[in-house]
């Protein structure tokens, strides 16, 4: 009950913010010529959803978003977990990381071009460049979330290695993990729509880009909606498992 | 009482009601160039079903002392023995330990917090899962069992670690500072609640704690410690009488007896 009352109140304040931005191009608050009323937005980009062109980009993008992710997934989490738990690596090869996270990626977008050409593998491979820090620092905090007194008590109770990673490591530091995951997926859309928006030929960024300088705004906001719409999804679904493996954190 | 018993059946206990023995051990910190003593020719004698306390000022070695005893750390001289056996790593069916309440896993339920070290050695899982409910009804958290621990209070979390120390029925039970973390109220009935169940079910326990008051009334002999490098400066015989009640507390023997304690810590700190 108490559930359902926030969910109608959360539906009433979207409902309201399309209200808001309908109001304000009908008022002429907002230029109508920049900004389309949703009224038009929203029919469109559900016949978008109907269109072969736009359903052929629109899983170009899905395909190279997931491709990505199930590659830099295992690296990320793998060398996160090195670094977390080897004091050698970790002291010899953090600090590089940490540095390098906080460099803004697209800087890099020319030299994936160079090295790659335009199209599908080099979208990947920045989607997977964006989303591998934010994976190895979560892993890392995974590995180090691992309380001392837990390993003690298990060992003190006789537990054997496999049973402590197993029985100790895994469920503790799985939610940490798919926090991390999660982080990496918004990281890698946004690489990989970011590649296309830059320079492509194919993919909803390339679509996106495309009506925007063809001054097309009805199908600008459509797509817009449309790339909000599916990140919002994949985030929603990992934010569900996060939550589900990490229902202990209280 | 009846649910360990199908537990205690597949034990291979070193012997029946196991005593405790400290020889002479001395346990040295290497840190990097320097090495830093934290015990010294400590020797302690804890006899079988007794209930020993260790007093001492904070860094005196005294959690040490207990993690070599339950063969998680090694002395660098000397050792700790039960019987005739050496204890070089952990012996789960002899020892139990209760540590902090940060030990409990906050992703298993009480119950399964209970049963993980008959988890861990392989146990049917009907056969755990009825010795932890059993041993959860007794510290009265038997409706409490599917709770995680962050659902718990301080004290009910501690009475799961103790729960899951008395579940696997060792002989010798480690006790490191069990209720440090609970308000003196709490503490208390803990106490008390912990002295009925090893009335009904001896062990010999090791119990490490910073209260004098709490020493004296749970304890048969109280080791007191000095600070760094931890050494034994006496043993205190408690000679209260079993069951312990609260009014003993307000009599002159308990009194002399906590002061005896005292005044034995404080001409340490003084030095």
């Amino acid at each position: 009950m108490k559930n359902a009352g926030r969910l109608l109140a959360q539906l009433a304040i979207v409902a309201a913010m399309f209200l808001f931005w309908e109001m304000a191009v009908r008022t002429g608050l907002a230029n109508a010529r920049i900004v389309p009323p949703p009224s038009e937005v929203l029919p469109r980009a559900i016949t978008m959803l109907g269109d072969p062109v736009v359903l052929h980009n629109l899983w170009i993008t899905s395909a190279q978003v997931m491709l990505a992710f199930v590659l830099v997934a295992p690296i990320g989490v793998a060398i996160g977990l090195l670094l977390g738990e080897s004091d050698y690596f970790g002291r010899a090869f953090k600090p590089f990381f940490f540095f390098v996270a906080s460099v803004p990626k697209s800087v890099f977008l020319p030299v994936f071009i160079l090295a790659f050409g335009i199209g599908f593998t080099q979208k990947v491979a920045f989607g997977m460049f964006q989303a591998i820090f934010v994976l190895v620092i979560s892993a890392i905090a995974a590995a180090e979330s691992v309380s001392p007194d837990y390993l003690k008590m298990a060992r003190a109770y006789g537990a054997s290695r496999r049973q402590i990673y197993v029985d100790i490591y895994l469920p503790a530091m799985l939610p940490v993990i798919v926090e991390g995951l999660r982080l990496g997926m918004i990281f890698n859309i946004t690489g990989v729509l970011f590649a296309e928006m830059y320079v492509s030929r194919a993919g909803l960024g390339h679509l996106v880009s495309t009506w925007g300088m063809s001054f097309q705004m009805v199908n600008l906001f459509a797509g817009i909606l449309l790339a909000a719409s599916l990140s919002i999804a994949v985030n929603e679904l990992l934010r569900w498992y996060e939550n589900r493996v990490g229902a202990w954190r209280g | 009482m009846a649910g360990l018993s199908v537990v205690e059946a597949e034990q291979t206990a070193v012997s029946a009601g196991a005593g405790l023995r400290v020889e002479n051990v001395t346990h040295v910190f290497e840190t990097g160039a320097e090495s830093l003593m934290a015990l010294n020719g400590v020797s302690l004698e804890v006899e079988a079903e007794t209930f020993y306390g260790i007093v001492g000022p904070s860094g005196c070695g005294k959690s040490s002392l207990l993690l070599m005893m339950a063969g998680l750390l090694q002395p660098s001289e000397g050792r700790i023995a039960i019987g005739d056996e050496t204890v070089s790593k952990p012996l789960p069916e002899d020892i139990g330990v209760v540590f902090q309440e940060s030990s409990l896993l906050p992703w298993k339920t009480a119950r399964e917090n209970v049963e993980f070290p008959l988890y861990l050695r392989g146990v049917d899982r009907r056969v755990r899962e009825r010795a932890a409910l059993e041993m959860l009804e007794l510290v009265g958290l038997g409706e409490f069992a599917n709770r995680r621990p962050h659902e718990l209070s301080g004290g009910m979390k501690q009475r799961v670690a103790i729960a899951r120390g008395f579940c696997q029925n060792p002989d010798i039970l480690l006790m490191d500072e069990p209720f440090a973390a609970l308000d003196e109220q709490t503490r208390m009935t803990l106490g008390d609640e912990l002295l009925h169940l090893w009335d009904r079910n001896k062990k010999t326990v090791v119990f490490v704690t910073h209260s004098l008051t709490e020493a004296v009334y749970l304890c048969d002999k109280v080791a007191v410690m000095s600070a760094r490098p931890g050494e034994i400066l006496d043993i205190v015989d408690i000679d209260l009488p079993r069951p312990r009640t609260y009014d003993m507390m307000a009599t002159e023997k308990f009194g002399r007896l906590r002061a005896r304690i005292w005044e034995l810590i404080r001409r340490t700190q003084q030095k």
